[in-house]
């Protein structure tokens, strides 16, 4: 019961995007007792998944609400986790970037922002990033999956982007290793593009690519 | 023979000539008209001239660009690193703002018509209407206050900024680029464009909240375009929709035409407007790349159709990719050249 009025007051002042209520829910919460890993796993976390399926079916969401998702989960959870009483679970790993010529960071801050939350380690190329540093980061890193923001047509669709990241993972005997997504204006506005570009899977924004990232971890890991 | 400058005031006043006005917003095209590297052709303001109006005579339609890149601004305001590519637009590649001290330091020119940076674009101008004799209309991209710290800081730091503060130096800069748009406006005004794009994504109920559309970018909104000229200023706001925000910006501006993004419905914006403003139906360009030569024809039917309903209706494109080839690009031009002829009453 406690945690379900957490979580209704933390989830109506993100979707207010009132980063300061949001905060001080969790404080309020963490002084009447409530465990920091709880926080995180059972306040956080299921508020993401309840953004992701509200933004499923409300097109009104906007990316304002994304941001602020993503920087209060990202600040939420790196304040908790130093008080966490034991190392979490990794959740697995990804090598995100934007494409080849591309220097719009916007969706990777929100994506990695959603990831953080949910244990997966992120390791952030920037921006700018040939596909060539892609894959060669992403097996240094032991990465399960590799996130491909573009928000311009030419860097989306290019063969330098998410095309040319495909064609080394084929190259290299890696497609059933590390899975690809993407995500970027492009794709919003032709759903069938990711496919056109050999990715994976496809987020129409960076609260959703969180979850569909858990999912692809999961999936090359069984 | 009508005009397009003709056939587009026509459209203004919900008036009939020959057909409705085609809108085709084929930018870097252009230097591959004119066989040159992106970086080349956008080196000079008579090569865009030249590319504008190869464009315009190859394909038929009805406006001419004298937008080089998003990023001039920029440029114009310090940045000296942009990323030309082979296949698409130029790009900001760093950001002349990186921390507050910077905010403070920006310095927006007294002048922009005498800056060396506008040099080519009234260059670009001035070819335009001498070569057509104003059988054409001139566009100018302008940047809202609210987006133009986008090229200046990066989305990332003015999301930040903007949704935590501190106010007052969210304040000092948006005064700052408030100041710069006004500027930059009468530059083109001087230098002899007729159609002023208002550029303002942060206008758009897909990247802020109606609430804080309401509350705080309608009145910096107000603030761009207090006393300009009506004539000739076009809402815009990118890719983003903005039927949801007609009626706010009708009741608070003196805009007099909208360029709705390729995902507002047609029919909902004429139905909105009922012909108190222009509107345009946009296609997405972006399904260029995939559809079928009979998809193009029947969605650009589709569009004209519900948007013919009304008397102020304009077609147009979002922006052409590069990669389109010139084979889709005319029959998507050939579709809404037939289908946009107005019937003999």
């Amino acid at each position: 019961m406690m945690f379900e009025k957490i979580k209704k007051d933390y989830l109506e002042a993100v979707f207010d995007t009132d980063g300061e209520k949001a905060m001080r829910v969790i404080r309020d919460a963490v002084a009447g007792g409530v465990q920091p890993e709880d926080i995180v796993f059972n306040v956080v976390v299921p508020t993401l998944d309840l953004m992701v399926k509200a933004f499923a079916e409300n097109m009104d969401a906007n990316l304002a609400q994304h941001y602020m998702t993503a920087q209060i989960a990202s600040d939420v959870t790196e304040e908790m986790i130093p008080k966490f009483k034991k190392n979490p679970a990794s959740g697995g790993t990804i090598v995100i970037g934007t494409a080849y010529g591309d220097f719009h960071s916007l969706g990777k801050m929100i994506v990695s922002g959603c990831l953080k939350a949910r244990m997966i380690k992120i390791v952030d190329l920037g921006v700018n990033v040939a596909a060539e540093r892609f894959v060669g980061e992403a097996l240094a890193a032991g990465a399960h999956v590799i996130a491909i923001s573009a928000m311009m047509v030419h860097t989306a669709h290019g063969e330098k982007g998410c095309q040319g990241v495909r064609k080394l993972l084929k190259e290299k005997n890696l497609e059933n290793k590390i899975k690809i997504i993407v995500g970027g204006a492009p794709f919003r506005f032709d759903r069938e593009l990711y496919k056109t570009v050999g990715a994976d899977a496809n987020a129409d924004d960076g609260v959703t690519a969180g979850k569909i990232i858990e999912n692809l971890i999961r999936e090359v890991l069984e | 023979m009508i005009s397009a400058s003709q056939r587009l005031a026509a459209a203004l006043k919900g008036e009939r000539l020959d057909r409705i006005p085609v809108f085709c917003n084929l930018i870097d095209q252009g230097a591959r008209e004119l066989g040159m590297s992106i970086r080349q052709y956008y080196s000079r303001g008579a090569n865009v001239a030249e590319g504008q109006l190869r464009l315009v005579k190859k394909y038929g339609h009805d406006n001419l660009w004298s937008l080089f890149y998003v990023g001039r601004e920029a440029v114009m305001l310090g940045c000296d690193k942009i990323n030309f590519p082979d296949d698409g637009p130029p790009n900001v590649a760093d950001f002349i703002i990186k921390t507050p001290e910077d905010i403070k330091k920006l310095h927006i020119p007294d002048d922009i018509y005498s800056h060396p940076e506008f040099q080519e674009e009234i260059e670009c101008i001035r070819i335009m209407r001498k070569e057509t004799e104003g059988r054409y209309p001139v566009i100018a991209y302008l940047t809202s206050a609210l987006t133009l710290p986008c090229i200046l800081m990066g989305m990332e730091k003015w999301f930040k900024l903007l949704l935590f503060g501190p106010a007052e130096l969210r304040d000092e800069l948006l005064n700052k680029c408030c100041e710069f748009f006004r500027k930059h406006l009468a530059a083109y005004k001087k230098a002899g464009a007729d159609v002023f794009l208002y550029s303002e994504a942060f206008g758009s109920t897909d990247f802020v909240p109606m609430k804080m559309f309401r509350e705080f970018c309608l009145p910096w909104i107000e603030k761009d375009l207090e006393g300009v000229d009506p004539q000739g200023m076009v809402y815009y706001c990118g890719s983003s929709r903005l039927n949801p925000v007609i009626d706010a910006i009708l009741e608070r501006t003196r805009i007099e035409a909208f360029y709705p993004g390729p995902l507002d419905d047609a029919a909902e914006s004429g139905r909105i407007l009922n012909d108190r403003a222009l509107f345009a139906g946009v296609f997405n360009d972006i399904r260029l790349i995939e559809w079928t030569p009979g998809e193009i024809r029947s969605e650009v039917k589709r569009i004209i159709t519900a948007g013919m309903k009304s008397k102020k209706f304009i077609f147009g494109t979002s922006v052409i990719p590069c990669c389109v080839p010139e084979t889709k690009i005319r029959v998507l031009l050939d579709a809404a050249l037939e289908f946009g002829v107005h019937e003999r009453r």
